[in-house]
């Protein structure tokens, strides 16, 4: 019997900007149910990693396949499957969070009667009823962030891409998107980017760490702490020619 | 879909930024003021015209000058209007949101026009209606009225399309802009030497925006001067969606 495909997965991807190899032969792959915790420094390359999972950055070489399909393939079909939050949160400051809303669900192409009833649901959802009429621009980060984590769930997305979705975020803040993020697993994959271990660990079953462009780590959260606290500061220091 | 839903979203955020309306109210004050200047120059200078029928006409000293002006005005209005497109929404990263729901480079930039183009029509539109208030007195001649009026449209769409061009090529909005401003202006100016020696035609003339709107301002609508037109704004928004759809390559 042929084994079902993996919901995501990266094959030997690669990737050069200005001159840099940001990605070398990144491979790994993600279940339905799965929190992947991408855990790095800055500069380790999690962000282009999530922008080519999310498909508006391409691979220089290797594949992004979702369910066994290449993301190319269908760029428009694929694209309606995955659910993307870029760090820097792009919302338009002049339309309210309602309007935001109906905005995306227009460009995922959504009837109108299935976009109030997704609207509805995902401003139920992330507790945003009461900020409904607010412009965008107005909101704080936290708010933001939930403005944009409805944006990426309104259509029902099998995969969801959070990059750096704790960022700026107050302890009760972080604290309502760990819940959420365990409300959303069962029934997608999610990957999200960290570089706080701690914030890992909280929200993923799984953590796979990056270092100058290469996997140097991908297993199931399910050892002591301080066994993963000790094994990524030790990967942290490693200078690029090692990771070479 | 997506290019009408990117137009509708880029419509709605006009509609409350107060730039916008700030550059809309700047320039209708300003066409308002060229307007009085007009119809107080056309007034003078006939003051015993015995009927509209032996009168130079209302069109040709007051209406086609004035859009003129209007085009005139939009070598600069244009570029600012559209100078925060598509670069303000490059760095923003909104770019990269529309790419990921799906939108393709093509529908970006279509879109994002159509948005701008509406509001440059509409000025247009407001700026025409002060002739035509005055219409059941002047008896304006409506076919020359109807061929400078698409042509100032034409061009107007084209000097859109050449801000949104810039703004597809450039990371700054402002560069975006002063890019936009310098190539209107240049080809408003590019044959400026030819005319002042009294020379015409070659290709140069043929460059020239002001080539292709003095035959329809004089009421005569001629398919090369509309063929002008398209071409730039073809060229314009298919360099434009290029370097959008090739983004993904390069970020």
């Amino acid at each position: 019997m042929a084994s079902t495909p993996a919901l995501l997965e990266l094959v030997s991807v690669s990737r050069r900007l200005g001159g840099h190899a940001v990605l070398r032969g990144v491979s790994f792959s993600l279940q339905r149910g799965d929190v992947l915790g991408l855990l790095g420094v800055n500069g380790a390359g999690k962000s282009t990693t999530l922008a080519i999972i999310a498909g508006v950055s391409s691979p220089d070489s290797g594949a992004v396949r979702l369910d066994g399909r290449d993301i190319n393939d269908d760029r428009r079909a694929m694209r309606e499957r995955i659910g993307w939050v870029p760090e820097s949160v792009p919302l338009w400051p002049e339309l309210t969070v309602a309007e935001a809303l109906d905005a995306c669900g227009r460009l995922r192409g959504l009837a109108k009667s299935a976009r109030k009833a997704a609207c509805g649901r995902e401003l139920a959802r992330l507790e945003l009823e009461g900020v409904a009429r607010r412009l965008c621009g107005q909101l704080s980060l936290g708010l933001k962030r939930r403005v944009g984590l409805a944006q990426a769930l309104l259509h029902e997305p099998d995969l969801l891409v959070l990059d750096e979705p704790g960022n700026g975020l107050d302890p009760v803040q972080a604290a309502q998107l760990r819940a959420l993020i365990g409300k959303l697993a069962p029934q997608r994959g999610i990957i999200l980017s960290s570089h706080v271990l701690a914030e890992v660990e909280a929200m993923c079953n799984r953590v796979l760490i990056l270092h100058h462009g290469r996997v140097r780590h991908d297993a199931p959260l399910d050892g002591p702490r301080g066994q993963l606290d000790a094994r990524f500061r030790a990967i942290a220091a490693q200078p690029e020619s090692a990771a070479a | 879909m997506s290019a009408l839903t990117i137009a509708h979203i880029d419509l709605k955020r006009l509609a409350v930024r107060p730039f916008a309306w700030t550059l809309a109210g700047i320039a209708l004050a300003m066409m308002a003021w060229q307007f009085l200047l007009g119809l107080s120059a056309f007034m003078h200078a006939q003051p015993s015209a015995p009927g509209p029928g032996s009168s130079p006409g209302f069109t040709d000293a007051v209406v086609a000058p004035y859009l003129l002006n209007y085009v005139q005005l939009c070598l600069v209005i244009a570029p600012l209007i559209t100078m925060q497109a598509l670069a303000g929404e490059r760095s923003a990263q909104r770019l990269a949101l529309l790419a990921a729901s799906g939108a393709s480079g093509a529908q970006n930039v279509l879109g994002k026009f159509a948005a701008r183009l509406a509001f440059l029509w509409l000025l247009l539109m407001l700026v025409a209606t002060m002739p035509l208030v005055l219409a059941h007195a002047t008896h304006p001649d409506w076919g020359q009225f109807a061929a400078a009026l698409l042509a100032s449209a034409l061009c107007v769409a084209a000097l859109a399309a050449i801000g949104i061009a810039c703004s597809a090529f450039t990371p700054e909005p402002a560069l975006a802009a002063t890019a936009a401003i310098l190539i209107g202006e240049a080809l408003s100016l590019i044959d400026a030497g030819v005319r002042m020696t009294g020379g015409g035609g070659g290709w140069l003339s043929w460059l020239a925006l002001h080539t292709h709107l003095e035959a329809a301002m004089r009421g005569l609508v001629r398919s090369e001067d509309i063929a002008y037109f398209l071409l730039i704004i073809g060229l314009s928004l298919a360099l434009a969606a290029r370097r959008v759809a090739t983004e993904r390559e390069r970020d």
